[in-house]
Order: C-alpha cells, then sequence, then structure tokens
C-alpha cells in the first residue's frame, strides 16, 4: 500500500501549501494595513508575529483560544461532514454556557461535582439546541441555516437578558454574574495563567470525534450521508436519523464549549456576549481542517496563534483596533476563498469532473 | 489539398498525470461523416474537449483549412465555425425552442429581441436542414430526440462547418436514431461536416464515411468505413479479439417476484405508470423495454423501495414489499444496481472498502456495538475486488479514483457479493467499456443462474436483446407488449412498441406476461 500512503501523503502536502500560501497572503496585506495606519510599522508587525510567544501569560491566552477554536471547529466539522450546514454552535454555547453557569452557582457548585456536572449540564443543553434545527428539517424541510441562525440570536439575547435581570449581583449594575466558586472553575495547568484543563478537553474532544466518524457504524453513515444523500437512501440508510443525530451530537460538542468559557480561568462567571463571536470563527477552521476531526486542532494552533497577535498588537501598538478586525476579516476571507472557491467547484463539475475520471485509467495501478 | 480540420500529434496530460491524449492524429476531410469510436477511456472526449477549445492541448497542434490554430476557449472555436453537441444537453427547459436556439445572439431590433425574426431563422434551419422541430413550444416539454435537434439546430444557427456530436444516439429509440441518421445525410449533403463519435459500432457502419479508432488516448488508425465489418472494429479497438455473446436460462423457477396492478405516482399524486401486473420467475431475466422516461426506472425504484407505492401491490416469495423499508427489502434479498452510479450507486468521495460495506451495516461480520470491524471491511473489499477484477489501488482508494467501469464493477460487487433473490438493474453498462461490459454481463447471467429473479432496464436494445429472456416494452406509464426473446425479435419490432406505433394483441400479450 505504498501508493496509498504517497498519494496521501501528496494530499496532505498539497493541503498544507495551499494554507501557507493563504496565511503567507494575508501576513502581506496586513502588513500593508500596518504601514498605512501605524507610526512605527516594523514594531508593529513584531508584535503580531512574536507577540503571543512573549511571556508565559501570552501564552496561556493563545493556548486558551486554540482550546475554544478546537470545540468549536469540530462541532462544526461534524454537521459538515454530514453535508448539514447548521451554523448553531454559537446558540449552543450560550445555552451551555447559561446550564452550565447555573449548575456553578447552585449549592452543587462548592463541591468537586461542580466542574463534571457543568459539563454535562452545558452538552445536554447544547444537544438539545442542535436537535431543534435537525428536527425541523428533518419533519419540515425546514433550512438549517435559517433556523440555526436564528436561534443564535435567540440564545444569546435570552442569556444577555437573564444576566442582566436576574443572574447578576442585584444593584451592581453589572452585566455578568459573581465568580463561581473554586471548585467549579477548571484548575489551571501552569499557575497564573489561562492554561488550563480546557486544552485537555479539548483534545479529549478531538479524539472523541475522530474515533465516532471513522471508527463507528454512526460515523460512516453520517460520512456517506455526506458524500451523497441519495446514495445513502438507496443503500437502506435512514438519512433523516443520522441528519438529527449529527446536529445534536455538534450541539453537545457546542454546549462543551459554553461550559468550557464559563468555567474556564479566562471567566469563571457568566458575562454577556461572552464568547467574542470565537464560536463563529470554528467554521473556518473546520473548512481549513477539511473537516477531518484531526487537523482541527492543528488549524486551530496557528490560527489562534494570529487571532492572539492580532489583538496583542491592537493592545500594545498604535494600529487601532478596527484594523485588527480588518487584518482578521481578511485573512478569514483569504483562507477560506483558497479552499473553496464555488466557481472552482462548478467549473470541475461543468468540464473536468464527467470525463476524468472516465479518462483516467485509473490513478494508481 | 489540405484536410478541413486536422490534429496533430496532440497530447494532453490532466493535473493528477492521467495521460488522456499521447499522440492523437485526427484528419477530417470536408463534407465526410467522420466517426470517432473508442472505448471509455480512449481519450476521444478530451480530444473532442481541445477541438472545441475546452480543453488545451499540452503538445501538439490543430490545423483548420491547413493553417494552424489554436482555441482558448469554446467561444473562438465557434467563431471558427465549429459546434458542438454533447451528450448531457445544455438547454433551458422552460425556453421555447426558438428562445434556446438563438440564447446569447439574438436577433436585436435596436436593443430589442427579435422574436419574429428569431423564429423565422429556426423554421428556416429546420427546413434546409430537414430538423423539423416546432420553434414555438418550451424545450421541456420535447421527447429527448426534438431536444437533441434543438441542439443541432444551436450550432447550426452559429454557423458551425463542422458539426461534433457526443454519443448522439445513446438517449434515443432506433427510429429516433434513423431520423437523426436522416439529418446527418442532409447536412452532409449541404456541405457541413460531421465528428461523430460513438461506441455503438452497428451505427458507425452505418452512418459514417471514414472511421479513426482510438484506444488508451492514442489513435490506432483510421480506416475507410467500407474497408472494415464491425468484428475487425470491435479487436481495433479493444486489442483483442472479444464476444459479446451470452448464454440464455436453462430453465427458469418458480415465480419469485408478482407485482399485481401497481400503480406509481410522482409526489403531487400525478400518475408515472399504472396497471403494471408483472411475474418474475427465479433464474429468469426480464427486459423492461422503453424510451427513457416511460416508468421502467421508476417501477424499479418502486420495488426497490426508494418510491412509494400508489396502488396495488409488489410481493417476494409471498411477503409483501409494501410496508418494509429499503433496509428490510434488501434483507429479503432484494439488489439493486442504480441507473446512474455517480447519482446514486456511490459515495465517490468515500473509499472503495466504505462503498462495499455501505448497504451491510447491519452485519454482524462488520458493526458490532455499533463499531465497525476496520480489518473485517477491509478484507471484505479486499476479496470483492479480487472477485470482481477491479482495478483499484486497493480498497483505501476513493471510489472517485476509479474509471468508469470500475466505478460500475464496484456497484456490481456490492450488489452480487451474495446470491440476492431479487435483482434489480438499470443501465448497468452505460458509459462502461467493452471489457467491462463483457464482465458485467457474465456477473449478471451468473446470479441469474444462481436462482435470482432480475429485472433489467436498459436504453440500449442490443443489450436487452442479449441478456433478457423475455421483454416487456413500456409506453407512457403503460405496458404494451411482451415477448419471449427469440432470434427473430428484432429491435425494429421493439421500437414500434416504444414509441406507441403499434399496439399488441391482449391474448399475445396475456401469454407473454406469466
Amino acid at each position: 500500500m505504498s501508493s496509498l500512503s504517497s498519494t496521501r501523503r501528496a494530499v496532505f502536502l498539497r493541503e498544507l501549501g495551499r494554507a501557507l500560501t493563504a496565511v503567507v497572503i494575508a501576513l502581506v496585506v496586513a502588513l500593508i494595513v500596518i504601514f498605512v495606519t501605524s507610526a512605527n510599522p516594523g514594531a508593529a508587525f513584531q508584535t503580531l508575529l512574536t507577540a503571543p510567544l512573549s511571556s508565559n501569560r501570552t501564552m496561556g491566552l493563545w493556548i486558551d483560544d486554540v482550546a475554544k477554536l478546537t470545540l468549536t471547529g469540530l462541532a462544526f466539522s461534524l454537521v459538515f461532514q454530514a453535508r448539514q450546514f447548521s451554523m448553531g454552535v454559537q446558540g449552543q454555547v450560550y445555552v451551555g454556557g447559561l446550564c452550565a453557569a447555573l449548575v456553578a452557582m447552585s449549592p452543587i457548585g462548592a463541591t468537586p461535582l461542580a466542574i463534571p456536572l457543568g459539563m454535562l449540564a452545558g452538552m445536554i443543553a447544547g444537544a438539545a439546541y442542535g436537535f431543534i434545527p435537525g428536527y425541523a428539517k428533518a419533519r419540515f424541510g425546514a433550512s438549517e441555516i435559517v433556523s440555526s441562525l436564528m436561534l443564535n440570536y435567540i440564545a444569546i439575547l435570552v442569556v444577555n437578558y437573564l444576566i442582566r435581570a436576574h443572574l447578576a449581583p442585584p444593584g451592581t449594575g453589572q452585566l455578568m454574574t459573581a465568580k463561581f466558586p473554586d471548585p467549579a472553575i477548571f484548575p489551571a495547568i501552569i499557575p497564573g495563567t489561562r492554561f488550563d484543563l480546557g486544552i485537555l478537553i479539548a483534545l479529549v474532544a478531538t479524539f472523541v470525534v475522530w474515533f465516532l466518524l471513522y471508527r463507528t457504524n454512526w460515523g460512516l453513515k453520517l460520512r456517506l450521508v455526506g458524500h451523497n444523500p441519495k446514495f445513502a437512501e438507496y443503500a437502506g440508510i435512514r438519512a433523516s436519523f443520522i441528519m438529527v443525530s449529527a446536529m445534536t451530537v455538534a450541539g453537545a460538542f457546542g454546549g462543551l464549549l459554553g461550559s468550557v468559557f464559563v468555567q474556564g480561568r479566562a471567566f469563571g462567571n457568566l458575562a454577556q456576549n461572552f464568547d467574542g463571536n470565537l464560536a463563529f470563527e470554528g467554521i473556518l477552521i473546520a473548512i481549513v481542517a477539511r473537516s477531518r476531526p484531526l487537523a482541527v486542532p492543528f488549524v486551530a494552533l496557528a490560527y489562534g496563534y494570529l487571532r492572539q497577535g492580532a489583538q496583542l498588537m491592537g493592545i500594545r501598538t498604535d494600529v487601532p483596533t478596527e484594523m485588527i478586525s480588518v487584518v482578521q476579516a481578511i485573512i478569514i476571507l483569504l483562507v477560506a476563498s483558497s479552499f473553496s472557491l464555488p466557481g472552482k467547484a462548478l467549473l470541475a463539475r461543468l468540464t473536468g469532473r464527467r470525463t476524468v475520471p472516465a479518462a483516467a485509467p485509473e490513478a494508481a495501478k | 489539398m489540405a484536410p478541413l480540420l486536422e490534429a496533430i500529434s496532440i497530447g494532453k496530460t490532466y493535473p493528477g498525470g492521467t495521460v488522456a491524449n499521447d499522440g492523437v492524429n485526427l484528419s477530417v476531410e470536408a463534407g465526410e461523416v467522420h466517426a470517432v469510436v473508442g472505448e471509455n477511456g480512449a481519450g476521444k472526449s478530451t480530444l473532442m474537449k481541445i477541438l472545441f477549445g475546452i480543453e488545451q492541448p499540452d503538445r501538439g497542434e490543430l490545423r483548420l483549412d491547413g493553417r494552424p490554430v489554436a482555441f482558448a476557449n469554446p467561444r473562438e472555436a465557434i467563431d471558427h465555425g465549429i459546434g458542438m453537441v454533447f451528450q448531457h444537453f445544455s438547454l433551458v427547459p422552460s425556453f421555447s425552442v426558438y428562445e434556446n436556439v438563438v440564447l446569447g445572439s439574438e436577433p436585436r431590433d435596436g436593443i430589442r429581441f427579435d422574436r419574429a425574426k428569431a423564429i423565422e431563422a429556426v423554421r428556416a434551419l429546420s427546413e434546409k436542414f430537414r430538423l423539423s422541430v416546432d420553434p414555438l413550444p418550451p424545450v421541456g416539454q420535447l421527447p429527448v430526440g426534438q431536444q437533441q435537434r434543438v441542439e443541432i439546430l444551436k450550432a447550426l444557427y452559429r454557423d458551425a462547418r463542422i458539426l461534433i456530436l457526443d454519443e448522439p444516439t445513446a438517449v434515443l429509440a432506433p427510429q429516433e436514431v434513423e431520423e437523426l441518421f436522416v439529418a446527418i445525410r442532409a447536412l452532409v449533403a449541404q456541405g457541413r461536416t460531421v465528428i461523430f463519435i460513438a461506441h455503438k459500432l452497428p451505427e458507425v457502419l452505418e452512418i459514417s464515411d471514414r472511421i479513426t479508432v482510438m484506444r488508451g488516448g492514442r489513435t490506432v488508425g483510421s480506416v475507410g468505413t467500407k474497408q472494415v465489418t464491425e468484428d475487425s472494429l470491435a479487436t481495433m479497438m479493444v486489442g483483442r479479439e472479444i464476444a459479446l455473446r451470452v448464454d440464455r436460462a436453462a430453465a427458469r423457477g418458480g415465480v419469485t417476484c408478482e407485482i399485481k396492478a401497481l400503480r406509481i405516482a410522482n409526489d403531487r399524486g400525478g400518475t408515472i405508470a399504472e396497471d403494471l401486473s408483472l411475474n418474475v420467475h427465479a433464474g429468469e431475466i426480464l427486459g423492461l423495454v422503453g424510451v427513457e422516461g416511460n416508468g421502467q426506472a421508476e417501477l424499479l425504484e418502486a420495488v426497490a423501495g426508494l418510491r412509494g407505492i400508489a396502488e396495488g401491490a409488489v410481493h417476494l416469495d409471498g411477503t409483501s414489499l409494501e410496508p418494509l423499508s429499503v433496509l428490510q427489502r434488501r434483507e429479503l434479498g432484494v439488489a439493486s444496481i442504480p441507473e446512474d452510479r455517480l447519482a446514486r450507486g456511490l459515495a465517490t468521495g468515500a473509499t472503495i472498502a466504505e462503498n462495499l460495506v455501505a448497504t451491510r451495516l447491519s452485519d454482524r461480520r462488520f458493526v458490532r456495538n455499533g463499531l465497525l470491524d476496520l480489518k473485517a471491511v477491509k478484507a471484505h473489499a479486499a476479496a470483492l475486488i479480487e472477485r470482481f477484477s477491479i482495478r483499484a489501488g486497493g480498497p483505501g482508494f476513493a471510489v472517485g479514483t476509479l474509471s468508469g467501469g470500475n466505478m460500475q464493477k464496484v456497484v456490481v460487487a456490492r450488489e452480487l457479493a451474495e446470491q440476492p433473490k431479487l435483482l434489480l438493474v438499470n443501465q448497468p453498462t452505460r458509459g462502461v467499456d467493452l471489457g467491462a461490459t463483457q464482465f458485467i454481463w457474465k456477473s449478471l447471467t451468473a446470479a441469474r443462474d444462481g436462482g435470482a429473479a432480475v429485472l433489467l432496464s436498459s436504453a440500449d436494445l442490443s443489450e436487452l436483446l442479449a441478456l433478457s429472456d423475455r421483454l416487456v416494452v413500456f409506453y407512457r406509464g403503460k405496458i404494451v407488449a411482451a415477448f419471449h426473446n427469440t432470434d427473430d425479435l428484432t429491435p425494429e419490432t421493439l421500437g414500434t412498441y416504444m414509441l406507441g406505433l403499434d399496439t399488441q394483441e391482449p391474448e399475445t400479450m396475456r401469454a407473454a406476461l406469466q
């Protein structure tokens, strides 16, 4: 099977090359933006490239982002592999975070059960929230894109309202709850940093998603539905069950991310708009990782570095924070477009795909 | 005098290293019908795409009227007087015939689309070239043969001197093929040149003046049609002697599948097919004859469980199939080779092993406690690759990397891995080369000899006549004729019923339906 491993390696190298090209282009664009807006572009650019490594604390920030990006990337990878375009991770993060916070703020919060039960509550809530658009699609044909996006707004606004009106300490005017008791907050792996249990949870989750997709009956069915739903139906696979269950399981990972957010050392409480739109960046992670769970942490590592570098550049240099968002958006645009040029796919379908396999006497004899 | 169109040592390598053309030569004289034949994967389509500017050659040269030319895109090829009709039409179904013909080069009156002039132009063209089509109805309402004429008119409207027809007969009934040939002769009589891609050899011999044979990305040679026979041509194509003969069933068994007064409806409740009553016996192949879209495919889908049954019943060995799911039917011994392997028969992005096991995911050999036994899955795939001589790198390769014939073998291998009781087959060898066709036919007859009742639908009448023990003809969703397959049954006889030109005596039909 040496030919197989060599083709796999070729594919891997091609994908890696693409990702690196996109990153380089993004950096060039970032450099231009920096030159236009900064009095000291050299220092600003250096900050962008090196700041995440500058101290234990910044490395902790970076790794904390990596853990969260990995989890959202996994949740998106699962639904993308089933070719469902549920965008509901953000909503799942909020309901998951809310339920984890409720556990942490209850009497259980002071016991050693606070962390596992908080995570479990988050996962159940997220799963339930992921189930809704799946069921609506299977039962009523509702587009999962629209319903999941709408559910995101509902979750964010309801959670924000609950924090403001009921959960924040009365009379303080704060838009966050009080800190959870210590047993409900993830222990730090390196004291004094955000390097906490989150990254371990993310790595275990990576393995679990990989195992589910590639070693179980359910995962094979899910991937077959994703490859070709009509084939799945013909082969006797219940596509709608797979669809709903994929969205539900992905929802559980979204909810878990909610728990990692609120119980992690970065917060340790439930605040309004706590996810900072990070949940959505999982789409990018999943696209670049081609929805392969084992590639997700690596993509998260690279993307998280750029993201953290850009944020630190915003704090430490004179590059305005708005420009940081522009640079981030450009990175997203470039990386995403180099992977999913719809025009390219269409062209391939119109011209190549019909004939290339026919004209090709086996890729490898 | 230089030939009208010449391709000289064309080479084309696709990204990924597939050599599609390697030193291909083609020389087409003005006013001839030039056939290009070869198996699938021989490089015909690539060559045509190069001639039409869709692909650019890596090596070699094109000459038109003796002058070198290069087409960067189809537009330039059209400007040089080359037109192409693809196997899959590119028509707008809701637009009328004349709108489709002039689309993109509309006659104008100021900035207005001059409809009267367009209709007039289309009428004039269809008269001149004996391609009678009414310019006014929407294209979507026309039968396939008429749609093809619209495609040809499209090319002629753009002043094509050279017309490339890519497998034009694949979708036509025999009578429609005749009409197409009349039109081709009219085209040539008026000085146009036709390049005709095909792999049905009798048709090639009938219509063409010269034949270029391709094999494995190279041209084997160019011969005058009068100098070859079907056998010598087949040998040139394949490079070895092949025999496409099948043994008929020795004896048939009892009734396996009984279809009674079946009605099939579409999503809106409209009737697609009705009053279908058939018995299929163990050990026989029952051929479903008909122009595509007359209900044969829907019957197979209804039996497989992919489509609802509006009225009537389907029994397999006395068990009603109607309440059963696809999977339950499969467990009873129903196997099915679907019409379009890419659309329904395979997940091309998944590996060969995954495709081969997809219908057996409740089998304890491969799945226990919800976990895949990867070793068993791989061994299963390796055994089937061996048994069905699928040319592939191994079980772990994506199905999408295989050639059409080998993809179809994956489908056949999956469905025939275990002896089925009822085998539903639709277009088993469409777009498959002769070698694989021969193999697939053998596999089907082996399943029949093993006791399977086989329902076979195909657009290729010679395939139906070669394999079937009995044949029923569909026309507009009804069975209009039934035959025992004897040597004096001809495609033309079947064709008259396929087009609804003739009806059979009820008694004759009933006798052949039993």
